[in-house]
């Protein structure tokens, strides 16, 4: 018997059962997470020369690095978890209008915490992050509100805020998180390589999840009831940008999990490349077509889109990697 | 307050000597909502062994449900964010009644009766205000909305009244969420949870926060013991690093709540997340479930104190039985634990949803 099997396996080919671990690390997160760092470094060196809203260079180092942050935004745990280190770089949705009003409140009474990136750490998350700099960039109100010289060194202070909680982030995954993953089964955080994939599959499930409730619903609202105004840095007109980003990302997240099952990964890179062509038709950056019945129809078909996206992950992806989807494990309530 | 008179009319109004009771029913232990093979959705009554005793039609995935004291009359709730809840009569087999939101409302999933049966209280989000509400219901003719009171907190979800008498504890999770999001949480690095106890006319009698450390943990289920003990199960929305407490013990007056904890090597297997929490009939024992570990913790009460850990896949449902507790799993088993092991009762062709509702013993 023993015999058999050996020769049984001289002659077939063993499988390879590496995880996708490695490449999701090397090919996804780390990347995108220094490019989240390199642009945001960027993003304040620019601001310290061009501190005015309408600055094209300022407001084209924002694009990239939102971009950037976009792209690796799904990335919700370990390294952006601590320290609420996401929430420091993006605060939204905020549905009680708090970014603008503390803003307002720091514009007004030239609070000296805005001069001082160290102290600027210590202010409300809903002032600091990608979102506050929307506002102070692109707001008709915010943009114009108090002195010009504060308001500068606001969007300096702010810009470089970023730029270091991104850099943390990236520091962090570097020097610690990523070989948490990478070693998984030779640590407590993940004590085997399924609790990694599974962090993984989470984040993915989650993005399309996020990108399908909040970035397209958020504005969507109801039928009778649109809601515009809710849309994701709208005023930067970048909520439709934002939507197409974040599949491209999550794409590429979806692929690199299929590892080398084929035709896996080959319905993956059809289904995202379609949802994207789909965002790539409709001409509304800020989704005010909500509003509209015909646009409307087609920010609609994306979500829903997003939504076939994710059942597709949950179905076929999650059970290719052995991930058991309970009745009540996934209910989450 | 409600009066000895209102009580003892309340009483008589719903029939002293009740016409139908739940022991012709069969007396069943616990009430939980499945699927079954078809994709069907229902609730169940079980009896103490795991046996089924009847099964009602529902409309869609059902979450848990509030049993009416004596009458054997239950109602269902819908997964959030649902907006209907159905009146079971479990003799026959019939729903009685559908109750509605009113408009800009949605239910969590969970409710109970008063003391004398007469109202329905169910756990309510008025999402454009994100507050949590808690709705009344006239439950002796046809469950009309009588009117609504605060919560005393964001995102409600499990509210149970205290054994013999009417007070109620609220599980208020501190979660805003609105229904064009779906289940989207709004306001996690701002989430402030508590534990409320509210009289039947809906004061505030006392509510407790937890320790700024644990702001994101939201308290989201709650067992009672006969003497007032209430167990809550919290659900933690932090870092994934940390492994914080997700049982928590509290009494009506006391100060701080009693936060307990598993080792960390065992308090890991919970993933950071508490299903459903029972305690046995005598108070002594406090169980959790995770169905993402598929793992339950068990809790001595009266030392604060980690016992042991089961192991079932998808465990999540939990009640009271004897001096043990009963589970019931996403996979179809029905189990027993007691302070000595773990006992398979049975297995049903269906996915046992969250949660069980112990149901009064006659």
């Amino acid at each position: 018997m023993r015999h058999v099997l050996a020769i049984a396996f001289l002659i077939l080919p063993l499988p390879v059962l590496a995880g996708p671990v490695d490449d999701v690390l090397d090919h996804h997160i780390l990347p995108r997470l220094e490019r989240l760092a390199s642009e945001t470094a960027l993003l304040s060196t620019v601001a310290e020369q061009h501190c005015d809203g309408p600055s094209a260079l300022l407001q084209a180092a924002f694009n990239r690095s939102v971009d950037a942050w976009i792209g690796g935004s799904h990335l919700r745990f370990g390294p952006s978890e601590e320290e609420n280190r996401a929430f420091a770089l993006a605060f939204w949705p905020d549905s009680r209008g708090l970014t603008p009003r503390s803003l307002t409140v720091l514009l007004t009474q030239e609070d000296p915490i805005g001069l001082d990136p160290v102290a600027y750490r210590e202010m409300s998350i809903a002032a600091r992050g990608f979102y506050a700099l929307e506002f102070l960039i692109f707001d008709p109100d915010i943009s114009t509100s108090g002195s010009e010289a504060y308001r500068c060194v606001l969007i300096q202070t702010v810009a470089a805020d970023i730029a270091y909680t991104s850099m943390e982030i990236y520091d962090d995954w570097v020097s610690r998180y990523a070989d948490l993953m990478r070693n998984a089964g030779e640590n407590d955080r993940y004590q085997s390589e399924d609790e990694a994939v599974r962090a993984l599959l989470g984040a993915l499930s989650t993005g399309l999840e996020f990108t399908a409730d909040m970035r397209l619903g958020r504005p969507l609202g109801t039928f009778d009831r649109p809601q515009p105004q809710r849309a994701e840095m709208r005023r930067s007109e970048r909520s439709l940008a934002n939507v197409r980003e974040s599949i491209a990302a999550l794409g590429e997240l979806a692929v690199l999990l299929a590892g080398e099952n084929d035709p896996l990964s080959a319905n993956l890179s059809i289904a995202f490349a379609r949802a994207i062509s789909r965002a790539d038709i409709i001409d509304d950056p800020d989704f005010s077509g909500v509003a509209m019945p015909g646009q409307r129809v087609r920010i609609e078909a994306l979500q829903r889109q997003v939504r076939d996206l994710r059942e597709l992950v949950n179905t076929q992806l999650a059970p290719e990697l052995g991930v058991a989807a309970g009745f009540n494990s996934l209910d989450g309530d | 307050m409600v009066s000895r008179r209102q009580l003892l009319t309340g009483l008589l109004a719903t029939g002293m000597v009740p016409r139908v009771t739940w022991a012709d029913v069969g007396n069943p232990a616990f009430l939980s909502a499945a699927r079954d093979q078809s994709g069907a959705y229902a609730l169940y009554g079980l009896s103490h062994t795991g046996a089924r005793l009847f099964r009602v039609d529902l409309p869609s995935r059902g979450h848990s449900g509030a049993a009416h004291p004596f009458r054997p009359e239950a109602v269902a709730f819908a997964r959030r964010p649902g907006t209907f809840a159905m009146v079971l009569n479990c003799a026959a087999g019939t729903v009685t009644a559908q109750i509605e939101a009113p408009a800009g409302r949605h239910f969590y999933g969970h409710g109970a009766f008063s003391l004398d049966g007469s109202r329905l209280y169910t756990t309510e989000n008025d999402y454009d205000a994100a507050r949590g509400r808690v709705g009344i219901w006239d439950a002796q003719n046809g469950y009309v909305r009588i009117g609504e009171v605060s919560s005393g907190g964001v995102g409600p979800h499990e509210m149970l009244r205290l054994p013999g008498q009417d007070v109620f504890a609220v599980a208020n999770g501190g979660i805003e969420t609105h229904p064009e999001m779906g289940r989207q949480m709004l306001n996690i690095p701002f989430m402030r949870p508590n534990l409320s106890y509210l009289s039947a006319d809906g004061d505030l009698l006392g509510q407790v926060e937890l320790p700024e450390d644990f702001r994101k943990n939201s308290i989201r289920h709650l067992a009672a013991a006969s003497d007032g003990q209430i167990a809550f199960a919290m659900q933690w929305h932090g870092s994934n690093e940390t492994h914080p407490p997700l049982l928590g013990l509290h009494r009506l007056g006391q100060q701080a709540p009693l936060l307990i904890s598993a080792p960390e090597d065992r308090q890991r297997q919970m993933q950071g997340y508490a299903g459903s929490v029972a305690m046995n009939a005598n108070g002594s024992l406090v169980a959790v479930s995770s169905p993402r570990g598929g793992v339950l913790h068990l809790f001595s009460a009266a030392e604060a104190a980690f016992e042991r850990a089961e192991f079932l896949e998808d465990i999540c449902g939990l009640g009271p039985s004897g001096l043990g507790v009963f589970s019931t799993s996403g996979t179809g088993h029905v189990a027993r634990v007691e302070a000595g092991a773990l006992s398979p009762l049975r297995h049903h062709p269906v996915n046992w949803d969250n949660h069980l509702t112990a149901l009064p013993q006659s």
